[in-house]
């Protein structure tokens, strides 16, 4: 059994013109990262565009990579940066976000699937800033400190905003609760502008 | 322990960074109040939701982009070893250097291009970007969207050039390269299914000459009925009068399809 190279060596190797190994560090991220995407817009084909994009700058910007940097960290960076630049250019009439397939039912109830499509609109009724912080530290494995790095805030501004986003989530759920909303088509679109970089590097 | 109190804490809670005497501190506050139960409860079942899989039409897409990327950069730099040193990462992928003459002259031709793109933009990798050079990579990423294209219509299997045909057709904007590649795939592809999906995003660009005068073409040499009448009913929609004279040339064909026939007799009638 040999181990996995770790991410940042393949990384290093990419930034030395060996991009053939960009095709490893694709099988580890596309789907976290199409995750990332598809929780934030909740558009499949814009994510996997995004996703694309990300690889794209991963290869243009391969030699600003720093070794001793955390590849994750780093691509994450790009990810949220390349967000920003999509949703900078998406023209303000175009709707996004209602277009994610309603999650795969699970085995046993039907009610345990309307709870999960109505947690899946809950979060995307949120505003995407608050949402961004949520799907970091649940979807992404995100620890507080890795997040704090990427948002460049202190750790205890991360976990402020979790809780806060938390709680939103918390009345917007209920709220779609009560209304009996599952099922109905569409919804207000005021959630998805995304939020303001600190830096913008790539 | 006060609700105030547990709130600060419920992060690191969620997270499993607590001591086991914070944590138990904090389950007996969630016995007490509901609306962090609830919270609790709704991270439980966030970490629940499915995980959304990428289509495989990603993994193609970025395929692409990586070949175009690294024919790019042997272009300029000419180091003949680089094209030689093939690693595991996508040794999948090297089928895509097998391209059909005239598609990779139009690659070749935006490679220029990209590289251009590519070496004036290098180094500059500062944390505020100037509008300028965000200009610049939109137009790159266009480029590395058309090479995309290219590179997936250059696909041995039918269904990734059909993916390539579908994917054109979701580019904000066609260039010309684009849909001389589109034109070559009507005429030369040997899958009926990808010439009839060109017609269809050719079908787009009813109002260029390049186009019209292709699909006109390509009406006297396509042989697949299927692809015929797309290609009739096509010149219907678009009222194309011009190609009166190649459907009544059609239907002297004596060994047409006899539904061929029929829809080009339809279609006179329609035109004239």
């Amino acid at each position: 059994m040999t181990k996995p190279v770790p991410d940042e060596e393949l990384m290093l190797l990419v930034r030395n013109g060996e991009c053939d190994m960009l095709g490893v560090l694709f099988d580890r991220y596309q789907t976290p990262l199409f995750n990332f995407y598809c929780k934030l817009t909740g558009n499949r084909a814009a994510s996997e565009d995004l996703v694309q994009e990300v690889f794209f700058r991963i290869l243009k910007y391969r030699q600003s990579y720093r070794p001793g940097t955390a590849f994750r960290s780093w691509m994450y960076q790009i990810a949220r940066n390349t967000r920003l630049d999509q949703a900078r250019k998406q023209r303000p009439e175009t709707e996004l976000d209602t277009e994610l397939a309603p999650p795969a039912p699970p085995a046993d109830s039907a009610q345990q699937e309307q709870q999960a499509a109505l947690l899946h609109r809950a979060l995307l009724q949120m505003p995407e800033e608050k949402r961004e912080v949520l799907v970091l530290s649940r979807f992404q494995d995100m620890k507080y400190n890795e997040i704090a790095q990427l948002l460049g805030c202190e750790v205890g501004a991360v976990k402020v905003r979790v809780h806060r986003a938390l709680q939103e989530l918390r009345e917007i759920y209920a709220r779609l609760e009560r209304s009996g909303a599952v099922g109905e088509k569409g919804f207000s679109g005021a959630g998805n502008v995304p939020p303001r970089g600190a830096g913008h590097g790539m | 322990m006060e609700c105030e109190r547990a709130e600060k804490l419920l992060p690191d809670y969620l997270h499993g960074n607590l001591g086991a005497e914070q944590e138990d501190a904090i389950e007996t506050h969630l016995e007490s109040c509901a609306k962090c139960r609830e919270e609790v409860a709704l991270w439980k079942k966030l970490g629940e939701l499915p995980q959304e899989q990428p289509s495989p039409a990603l993994r193609v897409r970025v395929q692409a982009m990586v070949n175009a990327f690294q024919q790019a950069q042997a272009e300029t730099s000419q180091r003949a070893s680089e094209s030689s040193r093939m690693s595991p990462g996508w040794a999948g992928w090297r089928w895509f250097r097998s391209p059909a003459m005239a598609v990779s002259f139009t690659l070749a031709l935006l490679v220029v291009g990209f590289v251009a793109g590519r070496y004036t933009n290098s180094g500059n990798t500062s944390t505020t970007r100037p509008d300028a050079e965000i200009a610049a990579m939109q137009t790159e990423l266009s480029n590395m969207r058309q090479l995309v294209v290219l590179s997936m219509l250059q696909q041995q299997s039918a269904s990734g050039r059909l993916q390539g045909v579908t994917w054109s057709t979701q580019q904000p904007q066609t260039d010309p390269q684009i849909l001389s590649a589109l034109l070559h795939t009507l005429r030369f592809d040997s899958s009926v299914d990808v010439r009839l999906a060109a017609i269809d995003a050719l079908s787009r660009h009813g109002n260029q000459q390049q186009v019209r005068e292709g699909l006109a073409d390509a009406l006297q040499t396509q042989q697949s009925p299927l692809v015929q009448l797309a290609l009739i009913d096509l010149f219907v929609d678009m009222k194309d009068r011009n190609v009166v004279g190649q459907l009544q040339k059609l239907q002297q064909d004596a060994g047409l399809n006899p539904d061929v026939r029929q829809r080009a007799e339809w279609a006179l009638g329609k035109l004239n």
